[in-house]
């Protein structure tokens, strides 16, 4: 075949696969370098954009990700794991809009935009020097419910793109111990998202909770609660003050009790598809900070659909003998197929892996 | 002396036990392996980056009412193809043999397709090599999967995944055609899920062919289950959203020398926590904390250890309390079907304890293959006897005093073990005989 049958022959395969989806042509992309192929771009307000700085979350450098004054600051009580990626969050609410709050349901106004950028500093012990941002996440309350999407950074860190299909991207630094870490850092495509932002098949935020938000932050010129910062600057109505409403520990902070903070890390970390609204609901393993029941909480429980994921083990926790539990065993291994959850990680968490092991060992025997 | 020995009767006795045994374990250790592949996907043109990506793409902007069609070709897939929230979207291969998906550079992700919407075909296509599940939909109401082949094709089958074909939380689920083969774990398993047909289907090389678990009103027939460890499964296991399943039947199904070694741990390891770890290769039919189940017309034939076991859930050892469900296997009606036990040197199994049970328990002499087995465990507080059936068994083959049938008594622990091949108790039932029948026949009683 010659050059122009063979572009011919492609672009019929190509026409064929796609033949009845009607596609967003804008959203399509090459895999020839995302500036040459990006024409200048108009903030029309038709989300999503192509590029990340159409959207004007930032000032100055894009790298600096410093927020423009319309984009709040926030961050979750206790954070997901993400192969160890720091992550700076922004919420943008829409100018006069208010998010309202009862209870627990923190209700946000349709326009919101959830900035949630991934990075790796060069050097552990130095988070705030150079640094690599990977990829920026969107999630945007449009009329129909919220979106996701990913935008992969550039090399030459000026901008990102809308990258629907996802990538994979090698992530070298220097870690806490001083030691150099590669991670092969996976972007999820558009659809995965959902994977874990789910709740009832509907895609859901997962930090912007009530309870993760019911949480001091240092917003530099204090120290303060979110939900009453956001209350003060006329963002947010119904919070009645800190006690009124659920919060958790952060994970990280040993000085809270070893059963709380257990239970947040599987709250933040498994409860987004291990709960009764969550795609792992066919298990039956529900790790709500709230759960209470020692059989949905693995307790003796044995698994259902786990496969090899069960490794030798019988039980999801083995009370007294955490090294006898599926669940550590999952959290303790990169398998695929083994390793939990299934998404956003390729190295283990041993800080994890160490909390949930206390927490299992101390657990009374039956 | 004083070191006197045994009896010479009862030396006798434990040299041909120790013969037995030991041939017996030498059966086993030949244990059947299957690496057989339908089709040979190597010699199929390379999609091109850009396809796959195209093909990725496609199921992300798929819209509602369209069609997602995939040429010819091997697409090596590094993400999850995922088709989010849609309705009445068909996904279409160009044939099992022609339209490739693997996913054996899969980075994450818990299965290769998944699918979550109203209304969506899956046809006409293989998918290779997924090392979790291969496809997975769940919370669809109207799922159908149509002459797909989902497969692993690595000799070392440790590193296989769970399941190929996975509707879970599912309603008005077909799989009509499919080929599924080699998975750790059940090769067709629809869990969690109402209205059901699997038909027409080929289920080969698994740990488990076919399992229903947990699930309403399922017809399981024309399929043939071959070459895997257990050949049809109806489990209903405890602590799921979805408690107690019921109304399974299965008919007019080929389910033969299913004796492939149980692959799901590794060969050595015992069982884990996986009830399916438990299956002794050589399994026809295991009925698990099942109910209302009808099991007619079919072949049932050279499956080592036995053709169908009725069991309770309590044989598993795990703990048996929970909410929505019951461990009993109750309203069993198993009638016309043929079987065969095979050659008198496919001994039953003896690395599994359901297997060791059969093999040294059952009514007949040692390592004796049986037609059907009844665990014979029953709610006391129906009944204080199992004389007369308070688990409504009814069991109505034509010639059954020409199968084997041993109902066990296991309700005093492993050191009180009994047997017995009287089936009287579970014949005083009235069906109606032969064709398709009403799933309240076998409720004689209540």
């Amino acid at each position: 075949m010659n050059g122009s049958a063979k572009r011919i022959f492609t672009f019929f395969l190509l026409s064929l696969l796609i033949v009845s989806c009607a596609p967003q042509t804008k959203e399509e992309e090459s895999s020839e370098s995302v500036e040459a192929v990006l024409a200048p771009e108009e903030a029309n307000g038709k989300f999503p954009y192509r590029r990340l700085s159409t959207y004007g979350f930032f000032d100055g450098e894009m790298a600096s990700l410093s927020p423009s004054a319309h984009i709040l600051p926030y961050q979750p009580a206790s954070s997901l794991f993400t192969d160890y990626a720091l992550k700076s969050r922004f919420v943008s609410l829409p100018e006069g809009t208010q998010a309202s709050l009862a209870g627990e349901e923190l209700s946000l106004p349709q326009g919101t935009i959830l900035i949630k950028n991934f990075y790796y500093p060069a050097d552990f012990r130095k988070p705030e020097g150079e640094r690599r941002i990977i990829e920026t996440r969107l999630m945007i309350h449009e009329e129909g419910g919220w979106e996701a999407y990913p935008y992969l950074w550039n090399e030459s860190q000026t901008d990102a793109v809308l990258k629907v299909v996802g990538a994979e991207k090698e992530v070298r630094f220097i870690n806490q111990a001083g030691k150099e870490q590669v991670i092969n850092y996976l972007v999820p495509n558009k659809n995965q998202c959902k994977s874990c932002h789910n709740k009832n098949e509907s895609l859901a935020p997962l930090g912007v909770q009530t309870r993760y938000l019911n949480h001091d932050y240092d917003y530099k010129s204090s120290t303060e609660n979110q939900l009453a910062h956001w209350t003060k600057l006329g963002k947010l109505v119904g919070f009645k003050g800190k006690n009124a409403h659920p919060t958790l520990v952060n994970y990280e902070d040993s000085n809270q009790a070893l059963n709380d903070r257990a239970m947040a890390y599987l709250d933040i970390n498994c409860s987004h598809c291990h709960r009764a609204e969550g795609p792992a609901s066919t298990s039956g393993l529900f790790l709500t900070y709230g759960q209470k029941d020692p059989l949905k909480l693995g307790v003796y429980k044995t698994p259902v659909a786990a496969g090899k994921g069960s490794g030798s083990h019988t039980y999801d926790i083995v009370p007294g003998d955490g090294d006898a539990s599926i669940l550590l065993h999952r959290m303790n291994s990169t398998e695929i197929g083994v390793a939990m959850p299934e998404l956003g990680r390729t190295s283990i968490h041993a800080e994890g892996v160490a909390l949930i092991r206390e927490w299992i060992n101390q657990m009374e025997k039956k | 002396m004083e070191n006197k020995r045994t009896h010479p009767h009862h030396s006798f006795e434990m040299i041909r036990s120790l013969l037995l045994l030991s041939f017996g374990l030498f059966l086993f250790s030949c244990s059947n392996q299957s690496d057989e592949q339908t089709y040979d996907s190597s010699n199929l043109r390379r999609a091109t980056p850009e396809e796959v990506e195209a093909l990725v793409e496609a199921f992300i902007l798929a819209e509602d009412t369209s069609t997602i069609r995939i040429p010819e070709g091997f697409y090596e897939l590094k993400t999850q193809l995922i088709l989010d929230n849609k309705t009445a979207v068909r996904i279409q291969g160009e044939g099992m043999d022609k339209t490739v998906l693997s996913f054996r550079e899969l980075k994450s992700g818990g299965e290769g397709v998944k699918i979550v919407g109203k209304d969506i075909t899956v046809e006409e296509l293989s998918i290779e090599n997924a090392p979790g599940d291969g496809i997975k939909a769940q919370h669809t109401d109207g799922i159908t999967f149509r002459k797909i082949n989902v497969t692993w094709t690595n000799g070392d089958k440790s590193k296989n995944g769970t399941y190929a074909i996975y509707p879970v939380q599912c309603k008005n689920v077909v799989i009509d055609g499919c080929i599924a083969s080699h998975s750790k774990d059940a090769g067709i398993y629809v869990g969690q899920s109402e209205d059901i047909v699997v038909k027409n289907s080929l289920a080969f090389g698994n740990v488990a062919g076919i399992e229903i678990e947990n699930c309403d009103r399922a017809e399981v027939y024309g399929n043939t289950a071959r070459d895997n460890a257990g050949g049809i499964l109806v489990f209903n296991l405890p602590g799921l959203p979805k408690g107690d399943g019921r109304q399974t039947r299965i008919y007019d199904n080929d389910i033969v020398d299913n004796n492939h070694e149980n692959f799901a741990t590794p060969l050595g390891d015992g069982p884990n926590g996986n009830t399916v770890t438990m299956i002794p290769p050589g399994s026809g039919i295991v009925l698990l904390a099942a109910k209302e189940v009808e099991i007619f017309n079919n072949r049932i034939l050279r499956n080592k250890t036995y053709g169908v076991a009725i069991a309770s859930y309590q044989v598993t050892g795990f703990p048996a309390e929970a909410p929505n469900w019951s461990p009993y296997t109750s309203d069993i009606y198993v009638h016309d079907n043929s079987y065969d036990r095979g050659s008198f040197l496919s001994l039953p199994d003896l690395s599994r304890e359901l297997g060791q049970l059969v093999s040294l328990y059952n009514a007949y002499g040692w390592l004796k293959t049986q037609d059907i087995i009844y665990d014979g465990i029953w709610d006391e507080s129906v009944s204080a006897s199992i004389e007369s059936n308070p688990m409504r068994i009814c069991i109505q083959e034509p010639n059954l005093e020409s199968l084997r049938f041993t109902r066990f008594y296991l309700m005093e622990g492993e050191d009180n073990i009994d047997s017995f091949s009287d089936a009287s108790p579970f014949q005083q039932c009235k069906g109606p005989s032969g064709d398709k029948l009403s799933l309240n026949s076998p409720k004689r009683t209540n």
